[in-house]
Parts: C-alpha cells; structure tokens; sequence
C-alpha cells in the first residue's frame, strides 16, 4: 500500500516529522527559558539545606553535599526572631484580609444595588484612589498615624490597610450580578437589610471574596515600605522587614544558609496559597493588575 | 417618600464605612501631604510656612536630581525588556507541545517569593564569591565580578532583578489576551496562507493592542514606585554612591533619615505627577481602544 501511493506517504510521513521537530525545538525552548527564571528559587531552598560553608563551593553544588537537614531552620529560629516575625505577619494579614473582604463586600453591595444621593461621586472618589499609589502617601499617612498616638503599635500598622478602594471595586462589579428579584423575594418574606446581606449577598459573592482574600492577603504579607518606616519596636517587626535587617548587617557576612531557610519559610504560605487555589490564586492577580 | 425610596438610603449605610475609612486614611493625608510639601517641618518642631520653597531647592538639590535620572534609567531600562520577554513566553505558552503545564509552573516561580525575598535570594546569587561571579567572570577575564559594588553594573542588576521578577505576571496577561482573540480569526489567515509569522504580526498582534497599552502603562507606573528591590538589593540603601537612590528611596532618606518631612512631601508631590501623567495615558488610550474595537 505504502508503495502504491509514495506521494501521500511521503506527506504524511513529512508531516509527522516537522511536528516532532517542532514540539521538539518548543519544548527545549520552554525548557531552557523555564529552567532560568525557576534556578533561583531553586537555590533558594537547596541553600536552605546546605551548611555555612558550602554555600560558596565552586563548581556549585546542585544538591548539599553535607545535608544539614533542618538544621538551619532551627538556627533560623535561634538566630533571628523568626517565631515573633512570623506571628506579627499573620496576624496583621489575617486582620487585614477579614476586614478587606467584608467591608469590601459591604461597600461593593452599597454602591452596587442600591441608589442614594451622592453615590455616583462617592464611586469616583473610590475609583480615584486605586490610581494613588502608597508611596506618595507614605509621608503624610506617617505623620496622621503618629498624630494618633498609633506609632509603634499594631494599629499603626493594621489601620492604613485595613480597607482597600479596589476591594471595594471589585465587589462591586460582581455584586452587581446578583439578580434583584431574589433581593426582593427576601424584602417580601420581611427580611431586614443587613440580614439580606448577611444570608443572600456575602454567600452569592463568595468566589469573588476567595480572590480578593488571596490577593490582601499577598499584599499585606510581601507589604515593606510600611511596617519598614511605622514600626521600629522590635516586637512589631515583620517578616520581609526582619530578613532585611538580618541580611542586611554590616559587620559581618550575613549568615546565607539562615537567610536563604528564613527566605523559604516567608514564602511557603505563598507557595501553599498557590498550589491549593491556582485558579483564585491568578485570577486575583489578574484584576489586581488594573490597580497597578 | 415611598418605602421603596427609602430603602435606597440604607445603601448609604452599607458604603459609609468604607467611606468614612477613605476620608481619613486617603483624602485627609492627600490634603496635609500637599500642606507639608509648602512647610519645614522635622517632627519635633510646629511645621513652619515656606510656601514654594521646598520645590525650589529641589531644583539644586543633587540627590533629587540623581535619583530622577536614576529613576528614568530603572523605567526605561525595566519595560522595554519585560514587554518583549513576557510576550515573546506568551506567545511560547500559548503554542502545543507536550511538557507545557509543568514548564508554565516553573516559569511561574519567580513571581511568588516577595519582592525582598527575590531580592535577598539575588544578593546570594550576586554574590563577588557566588554562582554567577564564577561562571560569568572566566568569559569575561575577570573574577570576582562585584555585581552590586559596580557603578555601571548595580543598576543594572536592579532592572535584572525587577524583570526576572515581574516578567511572569505579565506573561500571564498576554496570555489572557492572545486567548480572548477568537481562533476564527487565526485560522482565517492561514487558510488565506499565511504562516505562522505573518498570522502574528497581521492577526494577533493588532488585537493585542488594549493588552499593550495595559501592560506597557502599569508596567511603567510599577517601575517608577522602585524602592524595595534598590533598598535591599544595594549594599547601602541605594548605593553604591547612589546610583540605586530611585525617587521612593530619596523619600524615604529624607523623610526617615534626615527627618525633613517637607522635602520629603515635595518629592512625593513631584512623583505622583510622574504617576498622573502615565494614569491618564492609559485611560485615555485604553478607551479610545475600546471604541474602536466595538
């Protein structure tokens, strides 16, 4: 058969073999680009498990050839103040990211479903926030921050983050969706109107919630500028804050296979976050893009 | 007024503390951040009224004039590369081939880590005894390369950093754009015969437009917020001889270190101008896009 029609085997034959070539140059393309931008973090977990003195080897070590186990991890938790640095940051993102979430939700709710005077200007002046970056903040939120008396203390830390425009924003845009007539239906069965929220809209805006909770989440715990310059105690300090001190000191080498486990263990939440809800996870980071 | 009127007055109790929250912790530092930037002010002292003083100096001032050029530097040197890198993988991860998820996963990485992770992570890589110093430094005859002691070469590591970084989200965006394009069209061109080249540049790439203008407007807006990668990448807070300084760690010298709280306020100002112009360039380019393409 093959014989009696060389030509459509030869096509076919041909076919096959520019995409094998093709699949073939993709793959060692994405391969070799992948591979790049993933060898950092992989040094920053294979360091993690190395000892002081073979961080530097030359010709690198791939794997630890003295596997210190979780030896630096423990030492992390000696040398620094890794256990207060990790508590502080959770605390002041699982706060923040509560707050964000209903008070998002609450606002986004208001401004989606209801119309009071003024509503259109209160929604432009949210708006007009998410295009304010905090650098430009940063001067004059300090200075009200310790006209409150909140300088060092938690408050001072939690209280500019506490409600976020965009957050507003996005609950507002899927808010928006809900039906009304299921709004009403409650209204005629003699529902109030927080209990309408409580019941019907905080569990209709749910996935939404899961995005948002992740992304504040992301923000307040990667957050530097601000809990860098608001809390100089040293109880208060976080955990992007303490790895910049401790890798930062100038007397000495600082210690890498320390830095490099503290590093690891300020991003396992995220990695976690990640694995579990990828979906949330990206798209929260793609409408939070539009806040720039 | 009907009950159904009245109803609408409890929307203004659902906004309102969010509302309230927004007066206090944004409109009133916007209007005593513009206070400040006409005072003298150090913390310890009432702020004391110079009027346009403040934006006067900064027109001698050699450490703000420093950090503008290096901010422009680190703007222009970061997007350009990071459009082309994170198009040209979204283009890549947009193709078939087997392997792709897990590869998608690794490039994904880098995004994960916070910004002073990555940058504590690329102090070890940069290190004058580290990976890199080893194996670039025999190509180019000398070692140890002082990657971040460097005048020419710190800066430069920034951008490196900030892209390697970034490069991933916008990846992913292009992403979302190249996949919103309707496959019809796609496979129009190439019944048409054209090849895959010629699809991209005469098909695609025109549709990319919105995605463009999104990515090359916050790409830009992010850049000029620089501080974290210089402060903790550099080996003194923006060094070495300030060649990492951007304008987010001159605000922060003058307001934290030297305590000149006005100074500081009028650089704030002088950057949030910065930030408008670029804001206003993507509303009005994303919308005039919108239009045509309705």
């Amino acid at each position: 058969m093959a014989l009696a029609k060389p030509y459509e085997s030869d096509w076919a034959f041909e076919a096959r073999l520019r995409r094998r070539i093709r699949n073939l140059i993709l793959f060692s393309l994405a391969l070799l680009i992948s591979l790049l931008f993933f060898f950092p973090v992989y040094l920053m977990v294979s360091s993690s498990f190395k000892s002081e003195g073979e961080i530097f080897a030359i010709p690198m070590h791939w794997l630890p050839h003295e596997f210190q186990g979780l030896l630096q991890y423990e030492r992390a938790f000696e040398e620094t103040r890794l256990e207060r640095w990790y508590i502080n940051s959770i605390f002041i993102a699982a706060v923040q990211t509560v707050a964000t979430v209903f008070f998002g939700a609450l606002a986004g709710y208001g401004f989606a479903k209801f119309r009071f005077p003024g509503r259109n200007v209160l929604f432009l002046f949210i708006l007009s926030i998410m295009t304010v970056p905090f650098q430009i903040l940063v001067i004059p939120m300090f200075v009200l921050v310790r006209q409150l008396g909140w300088h060092n203390t938690y408050e001072g830390i939690i209280m500019p983050g506490l409600i976020s425009a965009f957050g507003v924003f996005m609950m507002r845009q899927f808010a928006y969706n809900i039906p009304d007539e299921l709004l009403d239906a409650a209204r005629i069965d003699g529902a109030s109107e927080f209990s309408i929220f409580r019941r019907i809209v905080l569990p209709m805006l749910k996935p939404a919630a899961a995005s948002l909770a992740i992304i504040t989440f992301l923000f307040s715990w990667n957050n530097f500028l601000w809990p860098l310059v608001i809390a100089q105690n040293r109880d208060l300090v976080t955990l992007p804050v303490g790895l910049t001190y401790f890798s930062q000191s100038l007397d000495r080498e600082p210690l890498w296979a320390v830095s490099m486990a503290v590093s690891t263990m300020a991003t396992i939440p995220v990695i976690l976050l990640f694995l579990f809800f990828q979906r949330y996870f990206i798209e929260g980071m793609m409408v939070s893009g539009i806040k720039g | 007024m009907g009950l159904v009127q009245r109803r609408q007055y409890y929307g203004l109790l659902f906004v309102a503390p969010a509302v309230v929250f927004f007066v206090i912790f944004f409109l009133y530092p916007i209007v005593i951040g513009f206070g400040l930037s006409l005072t003298d002010f150090t913390l310890l002292k009432p702020p004391v009224w110079v009027g346009l003083q403040n934006y006067q100096d900064l027109l001698n001032d050699r450490l703000f004039l420093k950090s503008l050029n290096v901010t422009i530097g680190f703007v222009l040197g970061s997007t350009v590369p990071v459009w082309v890198i994170s198009l040209a993988m979204a283009v890549l991860f947009f193709q078939r081939f087997p392997g792709r998820e897990l590869m998608k996963v690794l490039f994904f990485t880098p995004l994960l880590p916070s910004v002073v992770v990555v940058s504590v992570i690329w102090k070890l890589l940069l290190h004058p005894s580290g990976i890199l110093s080893a194996v670039i430094g025999p190509i180019v005859g000398q070692t140890p390369i002082k990657w971040l002691f460097d005048l020419q070469l710190s800066p430069i590591m920034s951008v490196v950093v900030h892209d390697w970084h970034i490069a991933p989200f916008y990846m992913i965006i292009w992403l979302s754009g190249l996949t919103a394009i309707p496959p019809e069209l796609r496979d129009a061109a190439r019944v048409d015969g054209a090849n895959a080249l010629q699809s991209f540049l005469r098909v695609e790439l025109p549709l990319l437009k919105p995605t463009a203008v999104f990515v090359a407007a916050i790409s830009t807006i992010r850049a000029f917020q620089g501080f974290s990668i210089q402060f903790v990448l550099s080996p003194s807070q923006g060094g070495p001889l300030d060649v990492n300084t951007t304008l987010g760690i001159v605000i922060w010298k003058y307001g934290f270190q030297f305590f000149r709280m006005g100074d500081a306020a009028a650089i704030s100002v002088v950057l949030f101008a910065f930030i408008l112009i670029f804001t206003l360039f993507q509303l009005r380019l994303g919308r005039s896009d919108d239009f045509s393409l309705s």
